[in-house]
This record gives C-alpha cells, sequence and structure tokens, in this order.
C-alpha cells in the first residue's frame, strides 16, 4: 500500500476513462488534517533545524551549525548505531516470523479463529501497558528471571545490560508486531493458488522445500512491503527502548535511539528545539531513504 | 516520483509564512505591582496531588474564596509523568496557568524567559514569613529576584536492613555516620554475602556530590566546577564500590522507584527516604518493617539535602492581585502546618518547624523520623543547582556510568560531565 | 492436501499452543498479578502462577484513588469519535486517491505518505501551538483532531478500493448513478472489512495516546484514562499489583473490541487491505 500505483490492476484503472467528480471534496478532510497537524508542524521543524531556538526563547537563523554539532556528538553517533542495529536486529524477525505463523494459523483446523485471534493481542494492547508488563516480566526478581532460576540457569540482568536490554527491547518490539505482520502474510497467502503447492507435492517436494520455491516466491513483494514498514519502525523506534531502558537511555545512555534523543534534547523546558529538530530532520532522511531502498530492491528482484 | 516542484514549492512557502514565533513575551509582562483589588478568576497547577489529597485543597480553595469575595480558584491537578513536557507546552503555547506548583529547576528557565513573576518587588512585604534558605532556594545565578514561594520542604533519613547489616556481621545498632564508614561497611556487607546483597542502589547524583563537600558551580554560577578533586575522590570510591558489587550492578540503570523496590525486597541494604516510606513498609513488606533501622542521612558538609516545592505566579497573569494573594495563602504558615499533619513533609515558614508537631516524640517510628528531620531541616541545604536542567542530568549520570563500567576514569568522566553541562548552560539558555 | 495428517496435527497444535503461551501468557501474567492480596509474594521463585487468594481489592484501590469512569468515559468519547471521523475521512480520501482522477493527485497522495514518515516526537509543541491558535486546546476535540484521519488509514482505505474490481462501479456509472451514489452505496459496502479495520486501530490509537492528551489537556475533569492512570505510577510506584490492575483497566476494553469486531477485521484484512 505504500507503493503508489504499481501492480496490473492499477494500471489497469489508469487507462480507464475519466470520471467526471468532485475528487477535492473527497480528499479535502484527510488533507487539510494531515496538513495543519502534520505536515504544517513538520515544516516549522524543518525551518527550526536551522536555528536556534529553545523552548522558551524564539531562535535565530544559524545556518548549518545545528548539522556541524551533530557531526561532533558522541550521543547522536550512538543513537544513529542503536536505530541502525534496531532496524538490522528486529526487520529480518519480522519478515519471517509472522511468515511462519501465518502458515500455521493458515490451515483450517478446529480451534485456529481463536488461535489466530490470540496471537494478535499484543498489537490490540497499548505500547505502554506491553512496556509496563514486560519490564514487570523480565525484572530481576519478575518471573522470566523465577523461571529461570527454578531451572538452573540463574538471574539474568535483562534490564541492567547494555546490550541485553536492547537485544530485549527488540524481543518486545518483535513480540508485539508478529501479530500485525501475521495478517499482512494471510492475506498475501490466501492469494497463493493451491494448484503450485500441490504441484510441488506431486513432484516429491518436503515442506521445507515447499516453502523456499513455492511460498516465498508467491509472498515476495509482501515480504518487501513488510521489510519496508517495519524497517520504517524500527529506526523510529522510541517507546520500547524509552520505558525499557528508562529516559536516559540505559547504563551510560548506550541504549539511546535516535528518535529518543530528540525527545531528550528537544523537549522541557529546557528544551534545544532547534537542535532536536535537526536531529528529527535526519531520522526523516534516513527513513524515506530506506524506504526506497527496500522498495528498489524489491523491483530489482522482481525484474 | 515525478511531482510537480512547483506545487511543493507553493505548499511549502504557503506553510512557512504564518509560522509565529511563539514562545515567550506578551506586552502585559512587564509590571510586576500586585496591589489592588483581590478578585477575579485564577487557575492554580498543582502536581500530582489530586490522588490523595482532594479534600485539602478543596476547603483551601473554598476558604480563600470565602476570604475573597469575587474571587474564583479552578484548581488543575497534573500526573507526576510529563509535568515539565506539559508546562513547557502551556509556556511556550501561553497558556501557562495564573499559578503554578514548581520545583526550582523548573522556575528558572520559565525566569528567564520573563514568565514567572518576581516576588521581591511583587510580594516583598511577605518575605519575613520564611525561612531564609527556603526563600532562596528560588533565586536565580545571573538574574536578581526570587520568582516563586517557598512551599512544602522534604528530607528524610536513610533506612537500612538491620538483618542485612547482622548477617554481614555488623553490629546492627551501629549504622554508618560518615562517609568513609559507609563505604567500609558496604564492602564488608558485600564481600560477607559473595556480592549477593549490595549497600547502596544509586549511582551518585549532582545532590550526592554537594553532600560530599564537592563545590558544583563556580561563585558566579557561570560554570560547573565539580571535577574538582573532591568530585573525582566521590567517584573513584563509587568505582570501587561498584567493582565489588557493593553498589547495585543494576545501578547503572536504577530508577528511584526500582531502588525503592529493591529496597523493599531486601536486595539493597540502605536505602535514602523519608517518613512517607515507612507506612509503606509496613503494609507492603512487613518483614522488612520488622528488622528497619533509621539512621540520619551522611553528609561532609554538616548540612543535609532537602527538595523544596515552591508556587510561582505567572508574570503575565491578567489578576495579578488575586494570583499573588492565593500563592501567598497557599503557602502561609497556617496552610503549610495544615498540610503538614495530612502527609510527611514540612512546612518552609519561619518557626513552624519548632510546632510541637515537629519537636515532640511519642515512642512511635513515625514521629521520630519526622522530628530528627525537622532539625535537620533549619541548616538544610538544597543542593541541586537551579540551573541544573533535566539535559545535564542525564549528561552526568551518563559519564558517571563510564567510569563505573571502567570505560573512563573518574577523572575523565568529570571532566566530560562539566564540559557537556557547561556546553548545555550557553546553548539552552 | 486437504486432509491433515495426525501426526502433522498434533505439532501444529503443539505448535500453536508454545505459541499462544508466549504471545497471551504476559497478559496472563499481569491479570493474576493484579488479583493477589497483599500478603501473597509476587515476587517467590518458583513463581506462582494462581493468586492464592484472589482479591479484587486492587481493582477497589485503583477507583477509589482515580475518578476511573470519568476518565474511561472520557477516553470513550474520545475513541469513539476517532473511529466516526477516521472512517469517514479516510473512506473519503482514499476513493479519492484510488478512484478519482484529477490534476494534483499524485501529490495528494505522496503527502499522505510524508504525512506517515514524520517522526511524531519531534512535532508535538508545534502541534499544540497549532491547537492554541485555533482555540482548542483544552478540549476534548483539541485531543481527537491531529488523528482524526491518519494517513496510514488513508492509504489502507486506498488500496482496499483499488482492489475493488472497476466494473461494478463502471455498470453503476452507466445507469446514472452520480460519484457520491456509487461511493456510498457501491464502494463503501464492498470495503466493510476494511473500514473494521480502520476502526480498530482508529480505537486503539486513542484509547493508548498518553502524551498528547496530556499536553492538550489541562483540565482533569477532561482527563483521558491513560493520563488517569498515570497517577497511578506516581502515587504506587511501588506497588505491583495497583500498577497491574491498571494496566488490566487500560487493556481489558480493547481486547473486549477487539474479540468482537475480530469477525469483519480478519474478514477486511482477506480483502487485502493491506496488499503490496
Amino acid at each position: 500500500m505504500l507503493m503508489p500505483s504499481t501492480g496490473p490492476r492499477t494500471r489497469a484503472v489508469r487507462v480507464r476513462r475519466q470520471l467526471p467528480t468532485s475528487p477535492w471534496l473527497f480528499a479535502a478532510p484527510g488533507l487539510l488534517v494531515i496538513g495543519a497537524f502534520i505536515l504544517y508542524p513538520f515544516v516549522s521543524t524543518l525551518v527550526n533545524a536551522f536555528t536556534d531556538r529553545r523552548t522558551l526563547i524564539p531562535g535565530e537563523f544559524v545556518g548549518l551549525a545545528n548539522f556541524r554539532e551533530l557531526l561532533h556528538d558522541d550521543m547522536f553517533w550512538i543513537g544513529l548505531r542503536n536505530s541502525a542495529l534496531y532496524v538490522l536486529g528486529v526487520v529480518p524477525a519480522l519478515v519471517i516470523l509472522p511468515l511462519l505463523l501465518a502458515l500455521l494459523v493458515q490451515k483450517n483446523i478446529p480451534g485456529i479463529t481463536f488461535f489466530r485471534s490470540a496471537f494478535y493481542t499484543p498489537v490490540v494492547a497499548s505500547i505502554v501497558v506491553v512496556g509496563l508488563i514486560w519490564v514487570w516480566l523480565l525484572d530481576e526478581r519478575g518471573l522470566v528471571n523465577s523461571l529461570l532460576e527454578t531451572i538452573g540457569v540463574g538471574r539474568v540482568g535483562f534490564l541492567s545490560d547494555q546490550w541485553l536490554l536492547l537485544m530485549s527491547a527488540m524481543a518486545v518490539t518483535v513480540w508485539k508486531g508478529l501479530g500485525y505482520y501475521m495478517i499482512i502474510y494471510l492475506a498475501a497467502l490466501a492469494n497463493v493458488p493451491r494448484e503450485l503447492h500441490e504441484a510441488a507435492a506431486v513432484d516429491g517436494a518436503g515442506a521445507v522445500r515447499r516453502f523456499v520455491t513455492v511460498t516465498v516466491p508467491a509472498v515476495r513483494s509482501t515480504m518487501a512491503l513488510v521489510g519496508a514498514l517495519s524497517s520504517v519502525a524500527a529506526f523510529k523506534v522510541f517507546s520500547e527502548v524509552y520505558l525499557m531502558a528508562g529516559p536516559s537511555g540505559g547504563p551510560a545512555g548506550e541504549d539511546t535511539t535516535l528518535v529518543m534523543l530528540v525527545q531528550r534534547t528537544g523537549t522541557g523546558l529546557t528544551g534545544r528545539v532547534g537542535y532536536a529538530s535537526a536531529i528529527s530532520v535526519v531520522v526523516f532522511v534516513v527513513t524515506v531513504a530506506l524506504m526506497l531502498l527496500v522498495l528498489r530492491a524489491d523491483r530489482r528482484g522482481e525484474s | 516520483m515525478p511531482v510537480s516542484r512547483r506545487a511543493l514549492v507553493a505548499a511549502a512557502v504557503c506553510l512557512v509564512l504564518p509560522l509565529s514565533a511563539c514562545g515567550s513575551g506578551g506586552d502585559d509582562g512587564g509590571s510586576t505591582d500586585a496591589s489592588g483589588k483581590v478578585e477575579g478568576d485564577i487557575t492554580f497547577q498543582t502536581w500530582n496531588l489530586r490522588a490523595n489529597f482532594k479534600p485539602y485543597f478543596e476547603g483551601l480553595i473554598a476558604d480563600f474564596e470565602k476570604k475573597y469575595p469575587g474571587t474564583k480558584v479552578k484548581w488543575v491537578d497534573q500526573p507526576a509523568e510529563g509535568y515539565a513536557d506539559k508546562i513547557s507546552a502551556d509556556a511556550a503555547g501561553g497558556t501557562l496557568p495564573d499559578v503554578v506548583n514548581v520545583s526550582p529547576d523548573l522556575v528558572a528557565p520559565l525566569a528567564k524567559a520573563g514568565l514567572a513573576l518576581d516576588l521581591d518587588k511583587a510580594a516583598g512585604q511577605y518575605k519575613k514569613e520564611y525561612l531564609e534558605g527556603a526563600w532562596a532556594s528560588h533565586q536565580i545565578p545571573g538574574m536578581t529576584g526570587t520568582y516563586a514561594f517557598p512551599w512544602y520542604l522534604n528530607t528524610g533519613p536513610l533506612f537500612y536492613n538491620k538483618s542485612l547489616f547482622k548477617k554481614a556481621g555488623l553490629d546492627p545498632d551501629q549504622p554508618p555516620k560518615t562517609y568513609d564508614e559507609l563505604f567500609a561497611d558496604a564492602l564488608q556487607i558485600a564481600k560477607n554475602s559473595d556480592g549477593e546483597v549490595s549497600t547502596l542502589a544509586n549511582v551518585p547524583t549532582i545532590e550526592d556530590f554537594g553532600r560530599y563537600g564537592v563545590e558544583l558551580m563556580n561563585p558566579a554560577g557561570t560554570a560547573f566546577a565539580f571535577n574538582d578533586a573532591k568530585g573525582v575522590e566521590l567517584l573513584t570510591k563509587y568505582k570501587e564500590l561498584y567493582d565489588a558489587k557493593a553498589l547495585d550492578p543494576q545501578a547503572l540503570t536504577a530508577t528511584p522507584e526500582s531502588s525503592g523496590k529493591k529496597f523493599l525486597t531486601e536486595a539493597v541494604a540502605m536505602n535514602p527516604g523519608s517518613a512517607l516510606d515507612l507506612g509503606n513498609f509496613k503494609k507492603q513488606a512487613p518483614n522488612l518493617y520488622k528488622n528497619i533501622g533509621i539512621t540520619d542521612q551522611i553528609t561532609s558538609t554538616g548540612h543535609v539535602n532537602m527538595y523544596v516545592m515552591g508556587v510561582m505566579v505567572n508574570a503575565q497573569t491578567k489578576k495579578k492581585p488575586a494570583a499573588v494573594a492565593f500563592a501567598h495563602y497557599v503557602t502561609d504558615a497556617a496552610h503549610q502546618m495544615s498540610f503538614a499533619k495530612q502527609v510527611a513533609i514540612f512546612p518552609s515558614t519561619a518557626g513552624s518547624l519548632d510546632d510541637p508537631y515537629f519537636t515532640t516524640e511519642d515512642g512511635t517510628d513515625e514521629t521520630r523520623v519526622r522530628v530528627a528531620a525537622a532539625k535537620s531541616l533549619k541548616n538544610a541545604v538544597n543542593y541541586t543547582p537551579v540551573l541544573f536542567s533535566e539535559q545535564m542530568k542525564t549528561a552526568l549520570r551518563n559519564e558517571v556510568a563510564k567510569a563505573l563500567q571502567g570505560k573512563e576514569s573518574p577523572k575523565e568522566a568529570l571532566d566530560n560531565a562539566v564540559k557537556a553541562c557547561d556546553t548545555l548552560l550557553q546553548r539552552q539558555g | 492436501m486437504t486432509r491433515v495428517r495426525r501426526g502433522e496435527l498434533v505439532l501444529r497444535y503443539v505448535l500453536l499452543i508454545a505459541v499462544l503461551a508466549l504471545t497471551v501468557g504476559p497478559f496472563l501474567w499481569q491479570l493474576s498479578t493484579s488479583l493477589k492480596g497483599p500478603t501473597e509474594d509476587i515476587y517467590s521463585s518458583p513463581p506462582t502462577f494462581l493468586p492464592q487468594h484472589p482479591t479484587l481489592h486492587n481493582y477497589e484501590r485503583v477507583s477509589e484513588t482515580i475518578p476511573v469512569w470519568d476518565y474511561a468515559f472520557n477516553s470513550l468519547k474520545v475513541a469513539t469519535a476517532n473511529v466516526v471521523t477516521n472512517c469517514v475521512g479516510a473512506a473519503l480520501a482514499g476513493y479519492a486517491l484510488a478512484r478519482l482522477r484529477y490534476r494534483g493527485r499524485r501529490v495528494a497522495t505522496l503527502a499522505f505518505i510524508l504525512a506517515m514518515l514524520v517522526p511524531v516526537e519531534g512535532i508535538i509543541i508545534a502541534q499544540f501551538t497549532t491547537m492554541r491558535e485555533l482555540g482548542l486546546n483544552n478540549t476534548l476535540i483539541g485531543v481527537v483532531l491531529p488523528g482524526c484521519i491518519g494517513a496510514m488509514n488513508v492509504l489502507l482505505m486506498r488500496n482496499a478500493f483499488l482492489n475493488l474490481p472497476y466494473e461494478i462501479e463502471e455498470a453503476a456509472y452507466v445507469d446514472g448513478a452520480n460519484v457520491w451514489q456509487r461511493f456510498l452505496r457501491i464502494a463503501v459496502p464492498s470495503v466493510r472489512g476494511t473500514l473494521a479495520v480502520v476502526a480498530i486501530f482508529a480505537f486503539m490509537g486513542a484509547w493508548d495516546d498518553f502524551l498528547w492528551p496530556l499536553i492538550v489537556l489541562s483540565d482533569p475533569s477532561k482527563f483521558t484514562l491513560t493520563i488517569g492512570l498515570n497517577y497511578l505510577h506516581g502515587t504506587f510506584a511501588n506497588d505491583e499489583r495497583l500498577v497491574a490492575a491498571g494496566t488490566v483497566i487500560a487493556v481489558a476494553p480493547l481486547i473486549a473490541l477487539f474479540a468482537c469486531l475480530q469477525r469483519y477485521f480478519f474478514r477486511g484484512v482477506g480483502e487485502g487491505a493491506v496488499k503490496g
């Protein structure tokens, strides 16, 4: 859905005769809302990125000073590293695991609708609630550690080690996203002609081979879509890490992500709105680039 | 995607042009004259007090409205989290309430932006009603004036777990009194429990440096100075504790809540607290409550740390006389006293701490803690500099963590922290 | 292929139950914690999964501390409004993007895509300033407005409409139906499932939001549930049982709503609401 007009069907539509309408009336409410409350504030963020504006002090134009400062800001590089790691850690899991899950719940066996809905529950719960639940589960004396201790592994500092923290947050992101992307795959799998599978089965292909030779090619473009959606979301990650590692970003701030840095530098009474806006601009540019990258890779693979 | 560039440019221009330079400044912000008739509608904003003290504030407001017919006070209370975000949005948007519950670090940027009323000018006559130190806690280095009425104070003892002390071979009735004793005891507890029991659960914050006797800022208040020999000494000690697991290994990611929880679950042997916590221990950890030890805050300066809450008046309020009168009414001796009796906090008004309520013990732990705290408050200090912002706290915390992890020497870490805080001091204005 | 072999069936159920434990288990643990009495050790090892003395006491304390029902009612108002505006607005805009031809359609599509990529955390103060200029701060309308037609939802609807066979509308067009009639009588009924998806997203989004309502609202009588529940965290940070009860109160209505709508929801997805 992110791909503006690709695919044969859309093209067919475009060829068709134009229907005379009042199209702007249809689009106007939506455009007005996103214009006034998303794009307009964002444009002012773009402008702010070139000023030294602070929360309570209107800024002056400072040219590229904010961006130059970024280059020498260790925290910025830590943030960039963590946001990039987040993409690398989360995206493969969110492209593959939900597909496997979708295959698991695709077949109509008794009780399957219950399982499908149940798997979707983490998506429905709010991220704040999810954060509270997992912080409590992964607490040094929480359920997971109690279980680990019972089976003799001993307690693990999920929420105190820099890397374990980042990985725990990634696990929560994957946990919460599984159901969402599972649904997307279910929709795509519904369109895979059954004959393909049957033909492969007749040829003696095992389950793994059928998965690689039939399923994966058939849902390729969906995988690309999931890849694009999840990498954009992963790069902008805020809540999971903020809730689990705390506002200062884990030990020595080593778990800070870029959007956390935007929040930390730009908010509050002493916020450096200009500098935070410059970081926002970087986040925006990278997300756009990520999306184009994934979509281009998909297109190249297709041809 | 071939988007018409002209259309985009046009859209961008339309969007940018009406960008208003919102921020500080209104045209009626200049006057500090609060004389005149006390009347009109004002809004009073508190910070996380509704859940527990609704009847108290409703009564207070009703009394005020009765005393000054023609006034109407609207009370709004904000939750603990996001309070600074809420105030900054209101301040930037020009919707700050008339009377606002603040802490000194929130007052500083508001005063600099001309949003907090200078009470030396507008309400100087009330100054003598308050403890000198409390009144001074809302003064800002580099500015003249006082920008909030002092409200309640808080300080508290150090709680310790007697049974954990005993297990480590320490005398449970001889808690540490000095930093040296504290560090020695902590190391012994860690050693005798094979690193299972830590004594401290939090990394040192700016107030810890202050209490240790470190000079935090230069006298003019224009630059930070906590990277002196004394500061390095404290951090080096903490590093030693951290390596020995006498400082909790999870301290780097601890919050006051999480460390409180650790004390509650007897994973940590000591925790700073207030009289408020006693009830909590009794209810939630009866086992711990049986073994609770209470001792004084440790300080090298002779002054314990205190937290100060204030009530400021919006400099742009349309109802200046009523706002000032109400802010004073909330914080006057009688009302602070009755508030103190509702909850374990302490009044900042002169003489209130001499009330029998704060000087006589009846044998219970509650009164013992209260009396001791009230006594120590008379010369307590709010160590946290008013200019020390959230961002600076994070910078210090992160550098301290690097030193504890051994990624930087304590000296390097504090040098970096001071540098970062100085930069922020200049840039964030 | 239609008959599932027995061994495979067993394997499937084993896997399903394992995943079920992973996805739903954490919620049940939270529920169990919230039902445990003050005398029960919630930190025990090995853990006790079932409360030994189940009690609703924690829920009582939550509702004594904060006017949960008033806040829930405000949340309900906001969430309902958000569902209505999103369904209507996104359907209209999605239809315009998918079916109608006019100059500037690509720019309009691009605008929605860009809006989806904007990092919201960075623009919240600017949003508040806009809202204040409109005089809508401290109103529930102000809470609803910025998200009242989500870009994501518009793109979802656009996709749903794109996937409808064109011929049906063509026929209606030939019969002389105007664009509103075609939209209302033919297009919208065919994408009901996607509308259910949008409705759920909209409800969830509004019900969950914390920072924005906090910034916009000053008046406690207008607070939504998430802000209200935040009092719990500030006031009873040390009591996991109360925090757990609060989270259960926050999440239960969403799960209930989803359980009711899930049939439409999964059908909507089947319609290709989110296909590439």
